[in-house]
């Protein structure tokens, strides 16, 4: 058994697997151990592997390497040896290996999904905190705990979404900022940044949760649906969570009856009269156009 | 009125338009621009509220003042509903704040009539217009188009906005004018004809201006009155053919408050929705008929979901060798779906297909089973009944909800 070790990077990934493809060696016969998997541990000596023989370069196609790339951020406890037996099989001229129909490629495409789908949820449930004015530092900062190691690769996102504000994402692992004009990609994230998106000083969050409660229809209660869109281990970060009990609770203890939000239908009505040939008139005086 | 109880209200008041894609603009960026948003052709559902809905976007209603006495809609003029108007600052003010949280991808604006269609399409448009020239806005806008505007304030609105929408409100005329006396199904469609021309232009010309790049949508409400699924599924796909809509939203019917005698008191039909949206996906993703999924009047079962339907009712087609067959086939069959059977068809170009491999794809295999043929599998039940075939793969019904 030999065995692999590399800084746990996929650049230092492919490297050490060129080399054993050209060696020859088996999936079998490797034990990977990407070490600097949970950082901080990049200075122990990987054993060196010998390059030298005369193998020609092994031909994959180009697609292939960003699919293990892709593939590289999914969190799992062995990461490495399923692409290194899809690399392997490939190089052998065996490419089904590669697709969703096949025992490694459907495990393969599993990852890619879950990987996809996790920056998915990044773009979606980042939730950023303006810092109130003047600032030093990024303008909006977020916290997000994705379970896959996607921060890097997804956050030009908000780069293109945000134009020349600055904003910070921390994580429990790595952190991301961007000043304006470049991104600066942490791993581990540093404490400061982890402090900053941690602890906002924002107290604008009223609207967006007024919005929120009154955008729901009561009369649709339906956990289930959003219990799958919305995974509950997001809910903590979200500033409407910890409204997604209360209103559920709400409606089903008989706000359920319509599709009227409470805080509306605590509130006086007004009918619109209209006589049959002048323009509109509003009850009370309340005039269409001039709104109190 | 406070900026937040203004927003309470006519988010309340917008809520029951189903419609929340993001999806469909051209892309845009705002990469070391001044300004913000951006768009990428993917919608993004920012979060999802306890019905299930997604948000992604900010949807609200200008104003709820309406002159219109449309039975079904909670702000109808006689409704007796608290009623609130934005200024269009305080509906950009909001979208910007909302946005740069993160919490949507855009704005979807809508509004009661007020003073005249054309007034209220005017107002709408000069909030597109605040937020794409003044505040440089590069997120998406989804702007109601109100039926009996000018032509020439509907051309104007598509320069700002990524999508517009006409409401058809109900799927036959006749119930049109029973429950919404003041709309008509001529200036309905005639918008609609005016977007579509809009779209039509501006794609046959390379440096025509943009208009409404993500296409225009309507709404159908479904349960408001006795329509059955037969006449909506025809409505919705002559609808689809005539002006090339994106989509037909169906959005069943919620009780109002105050509800009058009109429409029903009863809980929203959530399953027939739910089966009206899996048809609509069969005609605008397979390739299927209206026809074919309802042949005579009437309305989609509710126990199977209308593929499994359409097989069961098809059993010559059947059993389909996934070898052989045509994708077009193939993405027929009850429990494979489209994105399956290109994966099969590139499987199969490596090897034979096995029934394995089925279970990899995480194809419903119970569902598939009756309907399929593999190297290493034939069905038991080919020659089964359909109508035994039915009870075994309906699905339990569902526990109603309790009121």
């Amino acid at each position: 058994m030999h065995s692999a070790h590399f800084d746990g990077s996929f650049a230092g990934w492919r490297d050490t697997a060129r080399a054993l493809l050209r060696q020859g060696l088996a999936p079998h016969q490797v034990n990977w151990r990407g070490d600097g998997d949970r950082g901080g541990l990049f200075d122990q000596a990987p054993s060196p592997v010998n390059t030298s023989p005369a193998a020609e370069a092994p031909r994959i196609p180009r697609q292939l390497l960003a699919l293990l790339q892709s593939a590289a951020c999914f969190r799992v406890e062995d990461r490495w040896s399923l692409l290194y037996r899809i690399l392997w099989r490939v190089a052998q001229g065996d490419r089904a290996a590669m697709l969703p129909g096949d025992i490694d490629g459907s495990q393969l495409h599993k990852r890619l999904k879950a990987v996809r789908r996790e920056a998915h949820h990044l773009h979606a449930f980042v939730r950023f905190h303006p810092r109130p004015e003047p600032v030093e530092g990024p303008h909006l900062v977020a916290w997000h705990e994705p379970a896959h190691d996607i921060l890097h690769s997804a956050s030009e996102h908000f780069v293109e979404r945000l134009g020349r504000s600055t904003w910070l994402i921390a994580t429990p692992d790595d952190g991301i900022y961007w000043d304006g004009q470049h991104l600066h990609y942490q791993r581990p994230c540093p404490d400061g940044w982890q402090r900053l998106a941690q602890t906002p000083e924002d107290d604008g969050q009223a609207l967006w949760l007024a919005y929120y409660g009154s955008t729901f229809n009561p009369a649709r209660l339906n956990r289930s649906a959003l219990e799958n869109s919305l995974p509950v281990r997001f809910w903590k970060n979200l500033p409407e969570g910890p409204l997604i009990p209360q209103l559920m609770s709400q409606a089903r203890a008989g706000a359920q009856r319509d599709g009227q939000a409470a805080a509306v239908a605590q509130q006086a009505g007004k009918s619109i009269r209209r006589s049959a040939t002048k323009a509109p008139q509003v009850s009370e005086n309340v005039d269409p156009d001039h709104p109190h | 009125m406070q900026l937040i109880e203004k927003l309470t209200v006519l988010a309340d008041a917008a809520k029951y338009d189903a419609s929340c894609a993001s999806s469909g603009a051209p892309t845009r960026s705002s990469k070391g621009k001044s300004g913000i948003g951006s768009t990428s052709g993917m919608g993004i559902c920012h979060s999802f509220t306890p019905d299930g809905r997604c948000v992604a976007l900010l949807k609200i209603l200008l104003t709820n003042f309406c002159l219109y006495d449309c039975q079904y809609c909670v702000n109808r003029r006689s409704s007796d509903v608290p009623r609130a108007r934005f200024t269009p600052e305080e509906v950009v003010t909001l979208t910007i704040d909302f946005y740069k949280r993160n919490c949507i991808s855009g704005l979807f604006l809508s509004s009661g009539i007020i003073r005249s269609a054309d007034y209220t399409m005017e107002q709408l448009i000069r909030v597109a217009k605040l937020l794409r020239e003044e505040h440089e806005f590069r997120g998406y806008i989804h702007l109601k188009t109100i039926p009996d505007a000018d032509p020439l304030l509907i051309a104007e609105a598509g320069r700002y906005a990524d999508r517009l929408s006409v409401n058809i409100e109900l799927p036959t005329e006749a119930s049109l004018i029973r429950l919404a006396p003041e709309k008509q199904v001529r200036t309905i469609k005639q918008a609609m004809q005016s977007i579509h021309l809009g779209e039509s232009e501006a794609r046959a010309e390379v440096r025509a201006p943009r208009f409404a790049p993500a296409g225009q949508s309507t709404q159908m409400i479904i349960g408001a009155d006795a329509t059955d699924d037969s006449t909506i599924l025809h409505t919705a796909a002559s609808l689809y053919d005539n002006y090339r809509l994106r989509r037909v939203y169906y959005s069943a019917f919620s009780p109002i408050p105050q509800s009058p005698n009109t429409v029903p008191f009863e809980a929203p039909p959530l399953l027939r929705e739910h089966r009206l949206y899996q048809a609509d996906f069969l005609m605008r993703g397979y390739g299927f008929e209206a026809s074919e999924l309802l042949t005579g009047p009437g309305n989609l079962a509710l126990d199977i979901d209308p593929k499994l339907a359409w097989a069961l009712n098809n059993r010559e087609h059947f059993p389909v060798d996934l070898n052989r067959a045509e994708p077009a086939m193939i993405a027929r069959v009850p429990g494979i779906g489209v994105l399956s059977a290109k994966r099969l068809v590139a499987l199969r170009r490596q090897r034979r297909i096995r029934f394995e491999d089925l279970t990899r794809l995480r194809c419903a295999l119970e569902k598939a089973k009756p309907f399929i043929v593999t190297q290493d599998y034939r069905p038991l039940q080919a020659s089964r009944e359909s109508l035994l075939l039915r009870q075994q793969l309906s699905e339990t019904p569902a526990q109603m909800a309790l009121w």
